[in-house]
């Protein structure tokens, strides 16, 4: 397939590399960073392989993250248990919410699927907002911090540790998606269904599990967010901002692709450090200026190089090889 | 007295104020799913950021009373006239590029421009709650038992003119016909002599300067600030969905539909739950009619 040993070669350096940042620095500013970036990442590849993969691009998947969030958080803060059992319930409830959602929303295409799992994460966003005796409504949930794996309360370094395997895990699943038997029918869902029906494919069915294993992944992501950050309000885990972010940065890297999705992360994190140390002096409109300039970025992205960073070093990568066998 | 004597005027007055509700709140969803279900219906484009058009006439409107006393109703031909500009802007700089792109790319575009949008007026003008209180807002007609103020007859009597107007507008010129042929099938059309990126040029503009309009009739009713677009556009398209793409007199009824689920809603479940009920219905539209009530013809080519 396109884009194939030199995107594992930068995937391999990417991971180690995040592997020995705590062997050089134990700035906390600098880990943070890190673990963000692995977490957004895997969450992003995680809403890949339904939308890149599958071809059933969401705006909601911050339902899923949610359902994660909430559970991991109530886990703990309501019922004292451990988060990993919080984690377990949520990405239960995830596979049962995204088999719903994508079940019911299967014969929907292109735009007419997006505005469906919009609503879905809307009502699951008042839902959170208006439960007050269950989700202590939009107040939020702070969680408590209790030292330990078992509960969840690590230090930087073994929070990143932590989200390197999940990015691992993600990355893993994504190549499977590219490279076993599944992953060319899914392709051939993605390109063209009629076709892929005509074939014996048994397309709805695929179309869901891609969906139902995209919300599982998504939920683990908002259980360990929301136990690394130590706060959920139905607001934000709810919000189609989360959404939209999932799907960028995969847009950004490349739809579709294994490194895509970590590779966006990378360059949005970093696009948004470094903004942030330019207008922190202009307090109030900092976030506004980053954001204006996050939309130009996706509308520049879109038009001009709609398959992302990877498809445009594949392109590149492309005309040198086809260069260099000219020249020889 | 019989407390059941004592529950029936009272309750005949509850229903006829629902009712009046149900329709002055739908003028006003009308009044935003129009332009949207123009854009939606003949372009195949679905803007996502047709709610920040919307916020951006709220804001004109807010202005132009804060700063020079000009009633929105004074404003709105201006408004009109500006939007239109602006459309015809946006379509150029933006959307003209992703017109035959596929969806993923349209959605994805008109997403960054939201974003965009909502954030230039973040940074122009803070996150603030603003609200203008000229005096027809404050005017309280009441009518057989039911009360309601002179700046939602006003968006309602505007939303319906507005919709008929293009109704019309649709079917009677001959503009009004290329733009339908388009809507019906771009590549025969384009076989026809019809210049289809000017076709999509006007839609745009028309329906950008709608909801323009619709911001200025809306901004003494309803408090304007960066992410005031957010709540009207998702209840925009649940209304165009239901009344089918591109379909003006389906927009109007299923912004009648929309409202009267909120309002009986509200009345019945409280508030607070009353978005769920217009978000499942959403859902329940788009799984079981997708083509909208009236199963619009062409919906099913949005899929393709």
């Amino acid at each position: 397939m396109r884009w194939l040993a030199p995107g594992r070669a930068a995937a391999a350096l990417l991971f180690a590399g995040a592997a020995v940042v705590p062997l050089l620095s134990r700035d906390s500013f600098f880990l943070d960073s890190v673990i963000l970036i692995l977490l957004w990442g895997s969450l992003s590849a995680a809403w890949n392989v339904a939308g890149g993969y599958a071809g059933q691009v969401s705006l909601g998947h911050a339902a899923f993250f949610g359902i994660g969030a909430y559970a991991a958080a109530l886990a703990s803060a309501r019922y004292e248990q451990s988060p990993w059992l919080g984690l377990a319930v949520g990405v239960l409830l995830s596979i049962v919410a995204g088999a719903l959602i994508g079940y019911l929303s299967n014969r929907l295409k292109g735009p007419y699927f997006a505005l469906s799992t919009i609503a879905f994460a809307e009502v699951l966003k008042i839902v959170a907002s208006r439960w007050r005796g269950f989700t202590a409504g939009s107040e939020g949930i702070p969680v408590p911090y209790r030292p330990g794996f078992w509960t969840l309360g690590l230090d930087h370094v073994a929070w990143l540790y932590l989200a390197l395997t999940l990015a691992l895990v993600c990355y893993g699943l994504q190549v499977y998606l590219e490279k076993s038997r599944v992953g060319y029918r899914l392709a051939g869902v993605r390109e063209d269904e009629d076709a892929a029906e005509a074939l014996g494919i048994a397309t709805r069915r695929l179309k869901v599990a891609a969906v139902m294993l995209s919300a599982a992944l998504t939920a683990v992501g908002g259980s360990l967010w929301a136990q690394y950050v130590g706060f959920v309000d139905p607001a934000h885990v709810f919000s189609i901002d989360l959404s939209i972010r999932f799907a960028l940065n995969s847009i950004i890297g490349g739809m579709g692709t294994a490194l895509g999705p970590f590779l966006g992360s990378v360059l949005i994190t970093m696009l948004e450090t470094y903004l942030r140390a330019t207008f922190s002096g202009m307090k109030a409109g900092f976030s506004g200026i980053y954001l204006i300039i996050y939309g130009t970025v996706l509308i520049l992205v879109v038009r001009f190089a709609p398959e992302g960073v990877t498809g445009l070093a594949d392109r590149v990568w492309r005309r040198r090889g086809a260069a260099r066998a000219e020249a020889a | 007295m019989d407390p059941a004597r004592r529950l029936g005027p009272a309750e005949i007055d509850v229903f006829a104020q629902l009712a009046v509700s149900t329709l002055l709140l739908g003028g006003i969803y009308a009044l935003i799913a129009v332009g949207l279900t123009l854009i939606f219906g003949i372009m195949r484009v679905v803007n996502f950021a047709h709610g920040e058009y919307l916020m951006l006439g709220m804001y004109l409107a807010f202005w132009a009373f804060s700063l020079l006393a000009l009633d929105p109703y004074v404003v709105l031909p201006a408004s009109l006239v500006i939007f239109f500009v602006v459309g015809l802007l946006t379509y150029a700089l933006v959307m003209r590029g992703v017109i035959h792109a596929s969806h993923n790319v349209q959605i994805f575009t008109t997403v960054g421009l939201s974003i965009a949008l909502q954030n230039v007026a973040l940074v122009l003008w803070t996150g603030d709650f603003r609200v203008i209180r000229p005096w027809h807002s404050s005017v309280v007609i009441r009518l057989g038992g039911t009360a309601f103020n002179l700046s939602q007859v006003v968006a309602f009597a505007v939303a319906v003119a507005l919709t008929i107007g293009l109704l019309l507008f649709m079917r009677r010129t001959h503009t009004g016909r290329v733009m339908r042929a388009t809507a019906q099938d771009r590549d025969a059309a384009t076989l026809m002599g019809i210049d289809t990126d000017r076709v999509y040029r006007l839609t745009f503009a028309i329906g950008i300067a709608c909801v323009g309009a619709a911001g200025a009739l809306v901004a003494p009713l309803y408090a304007t600030y960066p992410q005031a677009g957010l709540q009207f556009v998702l209840i925009a398209y649940v209304v165009v969905v239901l009344g089918g793409l591109g379909d003006m007199a389906g927009a109007l009824l299923g912004s009648l539909i929309v409202a009267a689920v909120e309002v009986a809603g509200s009345y019945v479940f409280g508030a607070a739950w009353k978005e769920v009920l217009y978000f499942v219905l959403f859902i329940g539209v788009l799984v079981f009619r997708p083509a909208g009530l009236f199963g619009q013809r062409g919906a099913e080519t949005l899929g393709a």
